[in-house]
């Protein structure tokens, strides 16, 4: 046995070795040269640039395999990336210059058939997939802890106010540097107004400050400006530019989203509460986490929402389109909150920073079950608990009173009333039977309420069918009447379940199957019906079409929304029933998604024209009263249900029961609102998409390429700003037990806000510099959204590291930062520049002078419409797209593809992505603007109005007026000089116009607002 | 002739080195990459950016094109009915296309068979081009186009494919083609928008994406598209306040400058304040010339005829045409003019009827391509403008099968389309690159948005790999890692 094995390996083996020569031959004729033709330019050793980290110009080349793994597979060509991506099928396609000659296909094929035979022995070396060296990474100064500094020592301090201006004189002192002189009072004012309010201050404001001699003074307006509400409004605006928010979904349609600008509200509100820095990053990752009870912290998570959002998409595509969605969050969260360019790595390792592609892919992990959901928020405050306990005391109390007195005296009265005959007995054209059964098909929940109503709640599927079994007793019946009712509870008070209320009911079905006179069913027919008629048709969708034979055509009912619906249907032949009958209705709603019906009821008829709109009676108070005038006794349930009606006819009755009316009007309601949130468990906000929600788990992926998924990929942060690489231990939480959300985004806000082992650090040094940028013009790192090695270095790393200690040691608090900053000498200086000191340092990396700059375009269209006197200062609410609204522009509605063009034309963002550094352009159109349009002439003639009215008639008192008002200041002789003969000769060309004198006032005013002046903070 | 419109800060020695400028004014750290591009090539105007970004300015080599018209057949046209002629599907007509992903297109349940094109081909011209019937007038011009037939693109969805072909991404929020070469070369003309786009005037509304199709993504906003407004006036503000005259705006206009020079002296040093003292005398002049610009009706009765504005059928693309004309004549660098709308009936994409819906669309456009055509090269201009044509996809050879027997339409193809390009250094007459047998998938050549676009670039003198612009961290380019320039097709 032994040896018949040996030779027959032997025999095999020789045959191996007469083939394999055939093989090489095979390979170097035919194989060799194909390769050399069409791959080695990109997959060779001495290829100009190596591609795809493969290499096939050796047998170890190929046999290692590249990027993509394995290529060939010996003897199996089918299973062969190598020999798939020749076909043109497969989404890698190589060559990439074209397909190959079928013949070279076939060749290639054949090759890889046999087995792959390469005689080739050249090495393939190690193609360096770069490793990353996290402990020398670390050293970078922005992943360094904050370093402990003192303020240092200087030669003469005697410019210096804070411990700012220590750490920047001394750098000045080092370059033979001396900076500006604090500048004037009239400047510092207008100064601050402009950079906290976004407007300036009124001449009356400016008055007081220059007559208010006290040493603090200037510091007590820095307070006083920190309390006004329009700080909100103009710092918010700045954040709002990084969170990339707008209002609508980008993409195809660019459908609104009416509930987002809850988010821009909350970004006000935090900021005029002072809301600690590291809460208010913690709830817009996870608010509904942290504080799920409290709407502000669930209205933070709009800044996970407020990416775009492709509103048609198809199945093929959804996987692709949410992996693109996690990239918009965690791009923006690592650029905005830590500077940090985790994005660049979604398909390779970082090439500058320390940042891997699975860092990114961990982190994207993090969102991988989180979506954008329009959510009830009750607004209602700690009152409102109390309120309602005191209502819901007072209403037990009026019922008590009303079945007080149904306990003593509804059976006496009711007895008597059956004595004296009976009169005004109840009657109806309708009756509703009693409810055995309400089924849905696809998952709606249906519910019975006593009188004989159904409720739909709970899932609210695309199509549906409901199956309502009803035991009924009337005898002769002629009609069956639907109705759809009202509900408070339904979107604009229903009856449809559809996102406006509506329903699409496309066919209503009957089967009745008669009682025989031992109550035992007989036999099931359907029942024809005859004919309908309804309270409304929603134009083409009338309630016939539900007795039609169309299946998707329907009954609707827009714009009749919030109102009680009815649809009688005749029978086509009365139908007799001695002893009634159990009835089957179907409803199918097939016409429109989720268009279902919320509440309803099904009733019946013996008269023969029956009316509409009537209430309709129990037939169980019929037939009780049926029984009482033959004599019979009545049963204890019959009692009741007889006094139930009877009771409606007592006066007294009627009083108890008002006072409850009347008392439950007054109900105190919670205060609901619809606000874009993003969280977890909740309904997404769809629009048209095929495919699912989210896709869980997030997957690493090679190349960013959605078919070369390399693994699961497990929440984490990036290794960088960790202790050690499995330290995120530390901070992932473990969801409670029934919580709806993972917890994970909370574990990533714990992550980020620790100063200690986490990002906390960068995150305080990046918000820190974004302030200063802010205040400055130019950040201490010169590009606020990248810390990285790419990025610009600081350009004093100490004050930068000492005003993040600062600002973490005093709680995050953004207002004690500003007060910080603007207190310092280097804020105050003023902003004239000169030849030598520019050429020591023209960027002013040494802050040696305040940097004048342009105002960005809300700040210049809110400064006219606050010195013209128009500006309505209603803060929060939805926005609007109006360019004539007078609220300030913050409160522009943004729609991506309705930007403002006022605030484009002026640099505003596009906000499709984060934006730290606004560009300043200056160009003709914004001329053009300031000279014709109506909007800025409008302002101009409130302006000139205004000036008209304080100033009297003097033209220089008005050119003194409007130059307080506009610039803060008095006009000096010159400027009085050119504005009165300008005045004088415009009232000269406009003589044959109405009212010369106040055209030329506007035109006046109107160049006051195109001057430089104006526009820039200085 | 138009660098006089610009104004000159090169005698204050402060402002000597533009990269210095462009920081100091906060003008954009990631216009810095350009700056470096244009010291590199030493461009003798040295225009200064941060004082006037749309200052003309020269390319990495010398190149024929100035400027692009770009005619984008909304909604996608048909290649197999339009410029790439399949006899073969006359053969196969009516056969299952084997191994066809019913994911391809963007009705996955209405996959039918092959189907031949309803229109008559004839080979014209003498690089014997297969024309069909529904260009009569194109077809006069086909040796002066340089055909890609292997043109691919990456989404089946008519959004994220015009932001591909137009921004080189399928994601929102990405500088178009147009932007960045406003970005590379500004404008030679002051007096009017650089870059100028224009979409249906018949209320078809605008194509999917909307603005984002012309926006500036990152790079700073002057140099997004210009989107004409399609009624009334077509640029905002161009037109001077109801109650003054010119002598009345004069005199306010002096005022603003007499009082924002004594301003400026407390500020010699600010170039800012400068420039926007000019850009008011820019605007003003702009004022002027712009409407000039826009005004067809000032052209000879014969080009208007030639364009077709007397031709019910196509007098709204015509106007287009010759708007577009009139503006590169006069020096703006990039007009984009959509043909049709939204999608489906209103565009070129059609999914019912393909012979019905191309006849129509083919009648809107191609008298005014004709003559758009004749018209540059008989004046002269055909050798300095890029004239491009393609949409956002191509069609699929199957017809879209639906219940209705009488419907015989396509579905969108991102697998393969036709891009055409005349004048601008493109060598007319040629044909690059095949599709498949019956024109399913680019198969020989194949030529993706990033080639496309490198091409666009190269023959307007922009190596694609240098034109950069930093943002947040990274150097951003229009072909992002990829693109090889079509050399094939250039003269």
């Amino acid at each position: 046995m032994k040896k018949i094995t040996t030779l027959s390996v032997f025999l095999f083996a020789s045959f191996a070795i007469a083939g394999e020569a055939d093989d090489f031959a095979f390979f170097e004729s035919k194989v060799r040269p194909i390769l050399i033709d069409h791959c080695y330019s990109c997959h060779a050793k001495d290829a100009k640039k190596i591609r795809g980290e493969l290499l096939l110009d050796s047998k170890e080349g190929w046999m290692k395999g590249g990027e993509s793994g394995q290529i060939i597979i010996p003897g199996n060509p089918e299973k062969s990336l190598f020999v798939k991506v020749l076909s043109y099928n497969d989404t890698i396609q190589m060559p990439p210059k074209g397909k190959l000659a079928d013949k070279d296909i076939a060749i290639l094929t054949e090759w890889v058939k046999r087995g792959a035979p390469d005689p080739r022995k050249g090495s393939a070396p190690a193609i360096a997939a770069k490793k990353i060296d996290y402990e020398s990474a670390k050293k970078y100064w922005a992943w360094q802890p904050l370093k402990k500094v003192a303020p240092p020592k200087l030669k003469d301090q005697s410019w210096c106010k804070t411990p700012i201006d220590h750490f920047l004189k001394f750098n000045m002192e080092a370059k033979g540097i001396t900076p500006n002189p604090i500048a004037d009072k009239t400047k510092l004012i207008r100064r601050a107004h402009l950079d906290l309010l976004g407007i300036p201050p009124t001449p009356e404001e400016v008055e007081t400050f220059l007559k208010d001699k006290s040493d603090d003074a200037y510091s007590r307006m820095v307070d006083r400006l920190l309390q006004n509400p329009h700080y909100g409004e103009r710092w918010g605006r700045h954040w709002l530019d990084v969170a990339r928010f707008a209002e609508s979904h980008g993409y195809e349609q660019d459908y609104d989203r009416p509930n987002a600008y809850h988010y821009r509200d909350f970004v006000i509100k935090a900021l005029n509460q002072d809301l600690p820095y590291d809460t208010f990053i913690k709830w817009q990752l996870a608010g509904d986490e942290y504080e799920p009870s409290n709407p502000l912290a669930m209205m933070a998570t709009g800044f996970l929402a407020a990416g775009t959002h492709a509103t048609q998409i198809t199945a093929s595509q959804a996987e692709k389109e949410r992996y693109d969605e996690l990239d918009d969050i965690v791009r923006t969260v690592g650029t905005t909150m830590l500077g940090l360019t985790i994005a660049c790595a979604r398909c390779h390792d970082h090439k500058f920073d320390p940042i891997s592609a699975t860092d990114y892919y961990r982190m994207a992990s993090t969102f991988s079950t989180t979506v954008r959901s329009d959510y009830d928020l009750n607004l209602s405050t700690g009152n409102y608990a109390q309120e309602k306990a005191e209502f819901d005391a007072g209403k037990k109390k009026l019922e008590e009173a009303r079945a007080n007195w149904e306990r003593d005296n509804l059976s006496a009265k009711l007895e008597a009333w059956v004595k004296a005959g009976a009169k005004d007995a109840p009657q109806s054209d309708f009756l509703f039977a009693e409810v055995k059964s309400a089924v849905a098909k696809n998952g709606t929940s249906l519910g019975i309420l006593s009188n004989g109503i159904i409720t739909a709640t709970g899932k609210n599927p695309d199509f549906e069918n409901y199956t309502i079994t009803l035991h009924s007793n009337t005898n002769h019946v002629t009609a069956l009447r639907l109705e759809a009712l009202r509900d408070a509870s339904l979107v604009k008070g229903g009856p449809g379940r559809a996102p406006n209320g509506n329903f699409a009911l496309s066919d209503f079905k009957v089967t009745v199957n008669p009682f025989d006179s031992k109550k035992n069913l007989t036999t099931p027919q359907p029942v024809k019906l005859k004919s309908v008629r309804s309270s409304f048709d929603q134009k083409g969708l009338p309630a016939s079409a539900t007795i039609d034979k169309d299946k998707k055509s329907s009954w609707a009912i827009d714009p009749q929304f919030g109102k009680d619906h009815q649809v009688v249907y005749e029978l086509e032949k009365a139908l007799d029933l001695p002893h009634g009958a159990e009835w089957v209705i179907t409803l199918d709603f097939n016409g429109n998604n989720q268009h279902n019906i919320g509440k309803l009821r099904v009733t019946f008829s013996s008269m023969d024209k029956p009316a509409l709109a009537v209430t309709p009676v129990p037939e169980k108070t019929l037939a009780a009263l049926e029984k009482l005038k033959a004599g019979q006794k009545l049963a204890a349930s019959e009692i009741t249900d007889l006094g139930m009606w009877y009771r409606t006819k007592d006066t007294d009755w009627q009083k108890l029961n008002k006072a409850v009316d009347d008392f439950i009007a007054k109900e105190p309601k919670p205060k609901m609102v619809k606000a874009l949130i993003s969280s977890e468990g909740v309904p997404a906000v769809r629009l048209h998409t095929q495919g699912a929600d989210f896709y869980d788990p997030v997957h690493i992926l090679k190349r960013g390429d959605l078919n070369q998924k390399v693994s699961v990929a497990s929440i984490g942060f990036p290794q960088v700003l960790m202790k050690s690489s499995d330290a995120e231990k530390h901070w992932i939480t473990k969801a409670p037990e029934g919580s709806k959300t993972s917890y994970r985004r909370k574990s990533l806000a714990e992550w980020i806000t620790d100063t200690e082992q986490g990002a906390g650090m960068l995150l305080a040094r990046v918000i820190v510099n974004r302030v200063w940028h802010y205040h400055f013009g130019r950040g201490i790192v010169a590009t606020p959204s990248d810390f990285g090695v790419q990025g610009e270095k600081p350009s004093n790393p100490e004050l930068l590291d000492w005003l993040a200690s600062e600002f973490i040691h005093k709680g995050w608090k953004l207002k004690e930062l500003h007060k910080l900053i603007m207190t310092s000498a280097a804020y105050m200086q003023s902003s004239s520049v000169d030849e030598p000191r520019l050429l020591k340092d023209r960027e002013n990396n040494l802050v040696w002078h305040f940097q004048s700059r342009r105002l960005e375009a809300e700040i210049i269209r809110d400064s006219m419409l606050a010195v013209s006197g128009t500006l309505d200062a209603t803060p929060f609410g939805p926005g609007t797209l109006d360019p004539n609204h007078k609220r300030r522009s913050i409160y522009f509605f943004v729609k991506r593809s309705k930007l403002i063009p006022m605030m484009m034309l002026f640099d505003a963002p596009d906000s499709l992505q984060d934006l730290a550094l606004r560009p300043t352009t200056t160009i003709a159109p914004q001329a053009l603007l300031m000279m014709n349009s109506s909007i800025v002439r409008g302002y101009a003639d409130a302006l000139a109005a205004r000036v008209a009215k304080d100033a009297g008639e003097s033209l220089e008192a008005r050119i003194q007026r409007a130059y307080q008002l506009v610039l803060s200041r008095n006009a000096k002789s010159l400027e009085l000089k050119e504005g009165i003969e300008f005045l004088k000769e415009q009232e000269g060309f406009y003589k044959a116009d109405k009212k010369p004198e106040s055209l030329a006032l506007a035109d006046f005013c109107q160049a006051l607002f195109s001057l430089n002046e104006f526009v820039f903070l200085d | 002739m138009a660098f006089n419109d610009i104004p000159h800060f090169n005698a204050n020695p402060c402002f000597a080195r533009r990269r210095d400028f462009l920081r100091r004014t906060g003008q954009g750290i990631g216009m810095l990459a350009l700056a470096n591009l244009l010291q590199e090539n030493e461009v003798k105007a040295a225009p200064d950016l941060a004082l006037n970004p749309l200052a003309p300015r020269q390319g990495n080599f010398p190149s024929k094109a100035k400027s692009v018209i770009w005619l984008f057949m909304n909604g996608g046209q048909s290649q197999v009915d339009t410029w790439d002629y399949k006899p073969a599907l006359e053969k196969h007509d009516g056969q299952e296309l084997k191994g066809f992903d019913k994911f391809t297109g963007f009705f996955s349940g209405e996959v039918g068979p092959l189907m031949k094109s309803p229109f008559k081909f004839e080979q014209k011209g003498k690089s014997g081009c297969w024309v069909p019937e529904i260009f009569p007038n194109m077809v006069d011009h086909v040796d002066d186009m340089a055909f890609i037939h292997s043109c691919f693109t990456e989404t089946n969805n008519h959004s994220p494919a015009l932001f591909q072909i137009n921004t080189g991404f399928s994601r929102m929020g990405f500088p178009c083609v147009g932007s960045w070469v406003t970005y590379g070369l500004g404008s030679v003309s002051q007096n009017l928008p650089a870059f100028v786009v224009m979409y249906d005037t018949l209320g078809r509304g605008l194509p999917k994406g909307h603005a984002s199709n012309w926006g500036a993504g990152f790079l700073p906003g002057i140099f997004q598209g210009t989107a004409l407004n399609p009624q009334g006036q077509p640029i905002d503000n161009l037109s001077r306040l109801p109650h003054m005259n010119e002598k009345e705006q004069r005199n306010q206009l002096d005022l603003v400058t007499r009082l924002n020079r004594i301003h400026q002296e407390e500020a010699p040093h600010e170039a800012a304040l400068a420039a926007r003292i000019e850009s008011f005398e820019l605007a003003y002049r702009m004022q002027m010339s712009a409407p000039e610009a826009f005004d067809v009706d000032m052209e000879p009765e014969r080009i208007r005829r030639m364009y077709g504005l007397d031709n019910k059928k196509c007098s709204h693309f015509a106007r287009q045409a010759l708007v577009a004309r009139r503006l590169v004549e006069r020096g703006s660098r990039f007009v984009q003019i959509y043909s049709g709308g939204m999608e489906n009936e209103r565009s070129w994409d059609g999914h019912r009827d393909i012979q019905g819906n191309h006849r129509q669309f083919a009648g809107e456009t191609d008298q005014p391509i004709g003559a758009l055509l004749t018209d540059l090269k008989q004046r002269g201009l055909l050798d300095s403008t890029l004239v491009i044509c393609c949409g956002e996809f191509g069609r699929l050879p199957i017809v879209q099968k639906t219940k209705d027997k009488n419907f015989l339409g396509r579905d969108h193809n991102p697998h393969a389309f036709t891009t055409w390009m005349a004048g601008g250094g493109v060598k007319g007459g040629t044909h690059y690159g095949e599709t498949d047998e019956v024109g399913f998938k680019a198969a020989v050549n194949r030529v993706g948005v990033n080639d496309l676009h490198a091409t666009i670039l190269h023959l307007l003198g922009i190596d694609h790999t240098k034109l950069t612009y930093r943002f947040n961290g990274r150097d951003f380019r229009l072909t992002d890692v990829a693109g090889n320039v079509v050399k094939e097709i250039i003269a």
